[in-house]
């Protein structure tokens, strides 16, 4: 593929702004649209080098993944007894999160 | 009092000679930061310090004088930055989607500072989740730098680089994703530490770019954030990603260094065009400094590190894009407060929290993930992450450091570069790569322009290699004071 | 069968392990009872780890690496001793973090396969292409108006074992799926319950005209919850789309839902509205390194498995192979059935003479109790204890075979010994020569015209006597006894 030719249109923007669940303005469309253009051209650079066989890169540690031990730890505890976790939700019911009817 | 009394190793010393107790020097903190203006702090818990510094207060009563081996810090005020949660403590990100957000639990690296007897002054300001470099992104408001109200502090951890300048607490926490610690510390006038990428911990740290955050210590001197750094670093069983290898501890390192047998690297790579002429003198002059100590001037080559912003900025929004998913107005955050109808508006609402330049990143992220892109983009920038690494380890064969600008100038005015994102990325172009492979990096003040300005000179290591790293650093600042 | 058209089915089954704790955290991953965790108090088993909270982090579960490496060694996969898990990106409710942890280039397991027992004679096998650990959602409950999320069984680990479209009719399908059940409960790292959606199972069908190479366009059917609904849903899925082809209409690509009231399956949604999922390495966890001497540990330690239990039930005690099959078909009735025979062996009795009655009251009368309770043979109170002792009972025709049902129900339902339900019920055969006597010689005396038919070679007959004194005797004799005793006095 060769992302040079990628179109960076206000399609496109709305488009991703879509998958991130972001609402955007036509304003911010257009000034976005206008921004990733310039941004997507600079980091173009990269796209000349030379990568082929080239490991990627996911972490700066050379290390692998420590585990934890199959054990239970105490939930926290907030006020009245009511599972602490649940103190900065906007609305509980019965223990739990509303949200808009799902289906 | 505060402002002479500008180290950890000043207040304990006052706290020994009982010309100041605890309790007074937290009171005199607050006093401070309710009378600056500079916009440094998000959250100012006044509860809790006052708490800590009474329980200094009684323990330094029993023992006489401060037990510095057991108890480092005690009685020492300190500033958070507000991407680190504390328990109970509201924690913002300087961002309007938590702005009510008070988090169940403590992150790592506060609650081991406030273990060795830290007293938590507050939370400091920052761009909104850490991104940028001015601190003017923050939904609260800028930052002012603490000498020059027109200009930027720096970003992202603007108001703990302000908080520590400009006399709000004796030291403070920052994050550097890729260069938010070193860019406003050398903005400001303070060390700022950005330690090796697993050396501290960052269970409790609101993950901007997971494999590129590290929290770092700011402060008035090299061996107070040394201190820090060895209080809150180490292995942590909550994080995966924290290091196993416990690195040498900080303070023993700053004795003199051996001249004879160190090589600092000058990377042609960052006496680049674009670079303020001030700057390089500054630097050059810091590098003859050490050249004078005995240390061997050895020129290496960077050959991909002109590649970096391009890099950092399409791996760091490829992650954020992910890390931000969460904040949904579920479980915590912002809520639409209508009954929305459906889940996408529900969505789009509750994510209409973040602020300009947090849903470009999210944007600019999601898109060089996307399925098509995301081979060219995320993967190829992750491949030639890898060759800026390599080159950074082949040149840690012949030199046990490297030297440098932190920035290519100096604090900036308010305003100046808010208008080009492309130009505000470019700023971070010698930070960024110490981030990107993983190595400690610092900020050390290096004298100042002709506007008063503060310069900073920027040190880096090979990873773990903290110790030499703020040797040197702290050689140099007393050498040049 | 159709004549014109085949079917191709693959199997996703997502089995939850039956560790302590979740994937990521130390938050419950099952209750003390084995049910699940989504039962306990709505979002008391949360943390801020698994209700994603800003700055928490995942650590993982030494023994989730451990349960999947048990599935894939049993499984003969491959063992990627570096594995990945990565971030697979979308919006839901009932997922914290806006993206689910998973493996997705870089799973644990590879290239495995199961020979299943597909008729009594026949096996095939079925490859499989991976099996990757990741963690389970939450739940939402719908009310009118709004949904309510429980983060309960958020991070509860699973294993998701994926089959190659190696399956070409709904029993083949069927007789995989009780194949992989019985082996991730025979490897004790999943509870099996489906109802409790311990085990679920998503399929994907295909048609092509018999003998084409190419695919067809294939359809998931998502999370169906029992074995036999698994077969259904297959069924009616092949015939849908045989009946669409045929009928010059395409099949379209998308995920659907199996409605066991009405036998049908329904469009959930297309492919087109396919979700990026924007999958990339977790930056979060590093990747998970194996050595081979944990690896090798874990091989030497892997349970008997069906397959090689069911040669050995077969070999060692006599088990007929359909018996054999449904016995190691789960764990508990494989159990149950050694610990009878263990115990008919301390009493002397040969493995192989005791293994056949054992299995026929198991695969019979045993789950015909259980089937019609909706229990588990475990979750009464006989004990193998009991049905040596029917068997022996039997064997030595102190009981007949209708007494023996009548004891099962009842140590079934109470526990107490066979010997005291035997004789409070009078079950006990009248095998006493000196009792019997009278009986016979009243039935002789009574059927004279019988008795000449039988001395004149009518030997049907005898089995009218046996029946004859059977109810004299109110059917406590032992008829076997009986029918020597009446030919030894007509001789």
């Amino acid at each position: 593929m060769s992302p040079s030719k990628i179109a960076v249109d206000e399609a496109l923007t709305r488009k991703v702004a879509t998958l991130a669940r972001l609402e955007l303005s036509d304003s911010e469309v257009s000034t976005f649209t206008a921004q990733l253009e310039k941004i997507l051209g600079y980091v173009e650079s990269i796209q000349e080098l030379e990568v082929q066989g080239v490991e990627p890169l996911l972490s700066p540690l050379a290390a692998k993944t420590a585990f934890r031990e199959d054990e239970i730890l105490p939930a926290l505890a907030g006020r009245e007894g009511q599972p602490k976790v649940l103190e900065a939700a906007g609305e509980i019911i019965d223990g739990g999160y509303k949200v808009p009817p799902v289906l | 009092m505060t402002q002479t009394l500008r180290t950890i190793r000043e207040v304990h010393d006052a706290f020994d000679q009982k010309r100041l107790s605890p309790m007074e020097l937290t009171r005199e903190y607050l006093r401070a930061i309710g009378a600056s203006r500079h916009n440094a702090f998000l959250t100012v818990c006044e509860e809790r310090a006052l708490g800590q510094a009474k329980v200094a207060e009684a323990l330094l009563a029993r023992e006489g004088r401060v037990p510095r081996e057991r108890l480092p810090l005690l009685g020492v005020p300190l500033a958070i930055k507000d991407n680190l949660v504390i328990d109970s403590i509201r924690t913002t990100c300087a961002s309007r989607i938590l702005e009510n957000y008070v988090p169940p639990y403590t992150a790592t690296c506060v609650a081991r500072l406030e273990a060795a007897g830290a007293v938590t002054l507050g939370k400091t300001s920052l761009d909104e989740f850490a991104m940028g470099g001015s601190n003017e992104n923050s939904a609260f408001g800028p930052v002012l730098h603490p000498t020059h109200p027109d200009r930027v502090p720096g970003g992202s951890s603007g108001g703990s680089a302000t908080a520590v300048g400009a006399g709000l607490c004796v030291a403070a926490l920052g994050s550097d994703t890729g260069g938010s610690i070193r860019l406003p510390a050398s903005y400001c006038g303070v060390v700022g530490v950005k330690p090796t990428y697993g050396g501290v911990s960052r269970y409790g740290l609101v993950a901007f770019a997971s494999s590129l955050d590290q929290v770092g210590p700011m402060a008035n001197s090299v061996e107070d954030a040394a201190l820090l750094l060895e209080v809150m670093g180490g292995h942590d069983p909550r994080d995966s990603t924290s290091a196993v290898a416990a690195a040498t501890p900080a303070r023993d390192a700053l004795g003199e260094p051996d001249w004879r047998g160190l090589r600092i690297g000058v990377p042609e790579e960052f006496f680049v065009e674009g670079l303020a002429p001030e700057v390089e003198r500054a630097t050059r002059a810091a590098l003859s400094w050490f050249e004078k100590e005995g240390a061997k001037l050895v020129p290496v080559r960077l050959p991909h590190a002109k590649h970096s912003v391009a890099v950092y900025y399409l791996i760091a929004v490829s992650e954020a894009s992910s890390n931000l998913a969460r904040f949904d107005g579920v479980r915590y955050g912002t809520r639409p407060s209508g009954e929305e109808r459906d889940l996408a508006a529900f969505y789009r609402k509750a994510r209409a929290g973040f602020g300009a330049e947090v849903k470009r990143r999210i944007i600019l992220g999601t898109f060089a993930l996307s399925s098509g892109y995301a081979e060219a983009y995320y993967r190829r920038a992750c491949q030639v992450r890898r060759l800026i690494k390599d080159d950074f380890d082949r040149a840690f064969e012949k030199v046990d450091l490297i030297a440098g600008p932190v920035s290519p100038g100096t604090a900036f005015k308010l305003g100046e570069k808010l208008t080009d994102p492309l130009r505000m990325y470019l700023n971070d172009i010698f930070t960024i790569p110490a981030n990107l492979a993983g190595l400690p990096a610092l900020s050390v003040p290096n004298g100042k322009d002709a506007h008063g300005l503060p310069i900073g000179l920027q040190l880096l290591a090979p990873q773990f290699g903290e110790a030499r790293l703020l040797g040197a650093a702290h050689a140099f600042e007393k050498g040049r004071a | 069968m159709h004549p014109e058209f085949e079917a191709v089915i693959g199997l996703e089954v997502h089995a939850q392990l039956s560790t302590q704790s979740k994937i990521f955290c130390g938050c419950r991953a099952r209750l003390a009872d084995g049910t699940s965790v989504a039962d306990a108090a709505v979002n008391s088993n949360t943390c801020p780890v698994c209700a994603g909270h800003p700055g928490a982090l995942p650590v993982l579960n030494r023994r989730v690496v451990e349960y999947a490496l048990r599935a894939g060694l049993a499984t003969n996969c491959r063992i990627r001793t570096t594995n990945v898990f990565a971030r697979k990106n979308y919006f839901y409710p009932d997922l914290p973090k806006g993206y689910q942890l998973s493996q997705y280039e870089e799973p644990i397991c590879e290239g495995g396969y199961l020979d299943v027992a597909v008729s009594e004679t026949e096996t095939k096998r079925v490859r499989l292409q991976r099996i990757h650990m990741e963690e389970d959602a939450g739940k939402s409950v719908h009310f009118p108006g709004y949904s309510l999320v429980n983060l309960n069984r958020a991070g509860v680990p699973l294993i998701e074992i994926v089959s190659a479209p190696d399956l070409s009719t709904p029993a083949e399908a069927g007789a995989y799926l009780r194949s992989l059940h019985a082996i991730v409960t025979a490897l004790g790292i999943c509870d099996g319950n489906m109802q409790e959606g311990n085990f679920r199972c998503d399929a994907n069908v295909s048609v092509r005209p018999r003998g084409a190479r190419e695919l067809g366009t294939r359809t998931e059917i998502k999370n169906v919850n029992s074995f036999r609904f698994v077969e259904k849903a297959i069924e009616y899925e092949i015939a849908r789309q045989i009946q669409l082809v045929k009928g010059g209409g395409k099949v379209v690509q998308e995920t659907r839902t199996y409605d066991s009231d009405r036998n049908l399956t329904l469009s959930m949604r297309s492919k087109e509205e396919a979700e990026d999922y924007r999958y990339f390495p977790d930056p979060d966890l590093l990747p998970v390194l194996l050595e081979e001497a944990w690896i090798e540990e874990i091989r030497r330690g892997l349970p008997e498995l069906p397959e090689q239990k069911k040669a050995r039930f077969i070999r060692d005690f006599g088990i007929a192979p359909a018996d054999a099959a449904i016995l190691v078909g789960s764990r508990e009735l494989a159990d149950f059935c050694e610990a009878t025979i263990a115990e008919l062996s301390r009493s002397g009795m040969e493995p192989r003479a005791a293994g056949k009655p054992a299995a026929n009251w198991l695969v019979g009368e045993l789950r015909r109790l259980a089937n019609e309770q909706g229990l588990e043979v475990s979750q009464s109170c006989l004990t193998p204890g009991h049905l040596a002792d029917v068997v022996r009972l039997t064997q030595e025709q102190v009981i007949s075979g209708q007494g023996a049902k009548t004891v099962i129900a009842e140590a079934w339902r109470t526990g107490e010994t066979i010997a005291s339900i035997v004789d409070a019920q009078g079950l006990r055969q009248v095998s006493d020569t000196g009792a019997l006597v009278p009986a016979i010689d009243k039935v002789i005396a009574a059927n004279p015209k019988q008795v000449a038919e039988f001395k004149a070679g009518k030997e049907k007959l005898l089995g009218f006597f046996v029946g004859q004194v059977m109810k004299e005797t109110g059917g406590k004799a032992n008829p076997a006894l009986v029918g020597d005793l009446v030919r030894k006095r007509l001789k």
